[in-house]
């Protein structure tokens, strides 16, 4: 029973981790219709921003996350004023190829400046903790707490507050939005930081069960990727139910099945779903 | 008609440039490289270089090596091929197309596979990175294999661990080609010599972002022995994970992964108590080890693995073959490499390779490690 109850605990990191990447992805395609391949650049530039500021410059854990999630905000605004703004009446293809570019130059910068090393970043949450058998490290504990935490707060900012209102109101309509007066620039850099922050605080959050090096990214924007797809492009529910499809998927597939099959059983979900729901799980609730 | 001059200049220009290039080139031997520098592995092919480079310096600092009368260097082309087999074969291609390399050092086993289709036609050596028996097994004359080959570890990892630790083995290891051919081999040893695998489950360290699930599946197999590896740091995260998971057995580690450099990942020696591994160049005690470590230490504030080692004295072998022969001909080269090895100075063969098999192996004693109280400590092979 002990082994069923680990894999929902392998299920909820796995799942909050994903899950907290797909809210960036899906919040900036819903608003802004650009699939940011860049996004799990942004996570790893995170992962690095925060291993700089507890590592090298000797700040709490905490403070390093705040700090980390402030510069890949910036660095997400960054990205909209001085690539996608610039490209909003070009085709949609070149917003796909500015994503692209913006991904392999983040990684060459990461990679000039920190080298190809794996690193590691401890938290100062190493405890385990044993509930009779049933193994929860710490770290994966505050994972799980830290992502329902955010996703709380975010609905929040989104449904209590008049800034928050008027991200929602660009995501159900544009040109209603534009009618009642909403600034679709400062919109757009809302949104961009939001998004730039949740990944580097899931960066910041995985990191000490993981290693960081230039690459790291590839793996969680694949998986989050197919999330949104699931989710059903631009909604917020839809990453987060995506998210933990996808883990709990991995957990109890890996685990009960084979771990070499584990895909074919988060591919073969995602199947199975879109063959039922075209549009997605929640397609229509954010749109 | 003034663009069409213009252009016939540019042109005039550019064959000039080309003929004076090669003017400057007379006094300059090129060696390639094609490997990862970019991506998940990217750390592994810069480690492999950086022993090059080291050696490439340390000729090109004295002057370089004597070519029939005419002092020359050593200037190292180096390529990234992201890991990919096809992608090595076209570096290859190019490198010597373009450079006319006598000798392209690879340090993976797909690439290695990929370039021996070739390298006979085409003229170049292939200098092998990679401990696959086969590399060497399937006769090219211009392969050279530098590190030994893995048959000789897993007889004796599977001969120590089932006479110290016990007899179910549980499988970790990984999905690469090299991984899979190990384990393939352990597997064989393992039941040949009366023990049992209990549980299999080899983990993807490009697709999986965590191997929580994958460590419990071996541990709920409950194996005296577990076997994992893989890039060092990734291994150090699964016996981390199988540690915190309550797992008291002993670690049988793949020769990719070096011990002391795990040990960094998983939480220090610790946590590592029973493990069976290659013994990293950091426990050698040999001077010329040591003189190795302290120069690479000064150079590139780390200490360095094997392959930064091992590709270090592979380079100066090969410059020291075509100092001797007074030839670039990789056929040539090939003939004398065994004999360079032996008159090459010291401290310029950290691990002491003497000899080199027919087939193009190096031949390298090959020693054994298990961290006990502790510490590394290293154990004859019986």
């Amino acid at each position: 029973m002990n082994l069923f109850f680990q894999q929902i605990i392998n299920g909820l990191t796995l799942g909050s981790i994903y899950g907290l990447v797909a809210l960036g992805l899906t919040l900036v395609y819903g608003i802004l219709h650009i699939p940011n391949f860049a996004h799990g650049a942004l996570y790893m530039v995170g992962a690095f921003m925060s291993y700089f500021f507890m590592v090298d410059l000797g700040v709490h854990y905490w403070l390093a996350m705040a700090g980390s999630a402030a510069v890949v905000a910036i660095l997400g605004v960054l990205c909209e004023r001085l690539v996608f703004h610039p490209l909003r009446h070009s085709p949609p293809i070149h917003d796909k190829i500015a994503a692209i570019g913006i991904l392999l130059f983040l990684e060459a910068l990461v990679q000039m400046f920190w080298g190809s090393d794996f690193r590691r970043m401890s938290s100062p949450f190493t405890g385990i903790m044993n509930f009779d058998g049933l193994i929860i490290p710490e770290q994966r504990l505050l994972i799980i707490a830290g992502a329902f935490t955010l996703v709380f707060a975010l609905q929040m900012f989104l449904r209590k507050t008049m800034t928050g209102a008027t991200i929602i109101a660009m995501a159900q309509s544009r040109e209603g939005a534009f009618l009642v007066g909403i600034d679709a620039n400062r919109v757009a850099m809302m949104t961009f930081a939001i998004s730039g922050a949740l990944a580097a605080i899931a960066a910041t959050l995985y990191a000490p069960i993981n290693l960081v090096y230039p690459a790291m990214g590839h793996l969680v924007i694949m998986k989050a990727f197919v999330i949104i797809i699931l989710g059903g492009m631009g909604s917020i529910p839809g990453a987060i139910a995506g998210g933990m499809i996808i883990g709990f998927a991995e957990a109890f597939g890996g685990f009960y099945i084979s771990t070499a099959y584990k895909d074919i059983i988060a591919f073969g979900l995602l199947v199975l779903i879109l063959s039922v729901r075209p549009q997605g799980l929640f397609a229509k609730g954010a749109h | 008609m003034k663009i069409a001059k213009k252009l016939g200049l540019a042109v005039a220009a550019a064959t000039l440039g080309i003929s004076l290039n090669a003017g400057a080139l007379a006094g300059e031997v090129k060696i390639g490289f094609t490997g990862p520098l970019s991506g998940g592995a990217a750390l592994y092919g810069e480690n492999t270089l950086s022993g090059l480079r080291m050696a490439a310096e340390e000729i090109n600092a004295g002057g370089g090596f004597d070519l029939n009368g005419e002092p020359t260097t050593i200037e190292l082309v180096s390529l990234d091929d992201r890991y990919s087999p096809a992608q090595a074969a076209t570096n290859a291609k190019r490198l010597k197309q373009e450079s006319n390399v006598p000798a392209v050092f690879v340090p993976h086993s797909g690439g290695i596979f990929a370039l021996q289709d070739f390298n006979e036609k085409d003229n170049f050596l292939v200098m092998a990175y990679s401990s696959v028996p086969s590399i060497t097994e399937k006769g090219n004359g211009l392969t050279l294999r530098i590190p030994p080959t893995f048959d000789g570890y897993v007889r004796a990892f599977t001969a120590y661990a089932q006479e110290n630790f016990g007899t179910t083995l549980g499988m970790g290891g990984a999905t690469h080609e090299y991984a899979k051919i190990w384990a393939t081999m352990v597997e064989q040893e393992w039941t040949g010599k009366g023990g049992k695998v209990v549980a299999n489950n080899p983990m993807d360290y490009n697709k999986s972002a965590d191997f929580f699930t994958g460590v419990s599946r071996i541990i709920a197999g409950n194996p005296d022995v577990m076997f994992v590896g893989g890039a060092s740091e990734p291994t150090g995260l699964v016996i981390q994970q199988a540690r915190q998971m309550g797992f008291q057995g002993a670690f049988m580690i793949m020769d990719q992964a070096k011990i002391d450099e795990v040990a960094e990942v998983a939480g220090g020696l610790e946590m590592m108590e029973g493990s069976i591994g290659v013994v990293p160049l950091s426990v050698y005690e040999t001077e010329t080890a040591k003189s190795f470590i302290q120069r690479y230490k000064a150079r590139y504030g780390k200490t360095p693995g094997s392959e930064a080692a091992y590709n270090y004295l592979a380079l100066h072998a090969l410059v020291e073959a075509m100092d001797a022969t007074e030839s670039t001909d990789p056929k040539v080269i090939r003939g004398a490499v065994a004999d360079a090895l032996k008159t090459m100075d010291a401290s310029k063969n950290p691990y002491q390779v003497t000899a080199v098999t027919a087939d193009g192996g190096f031949v390298t004693q090959t020693t054994l490690a298990v961290v006990k109280d502790g510490k590394i400590v290293r154990e004859a092979i019986k």
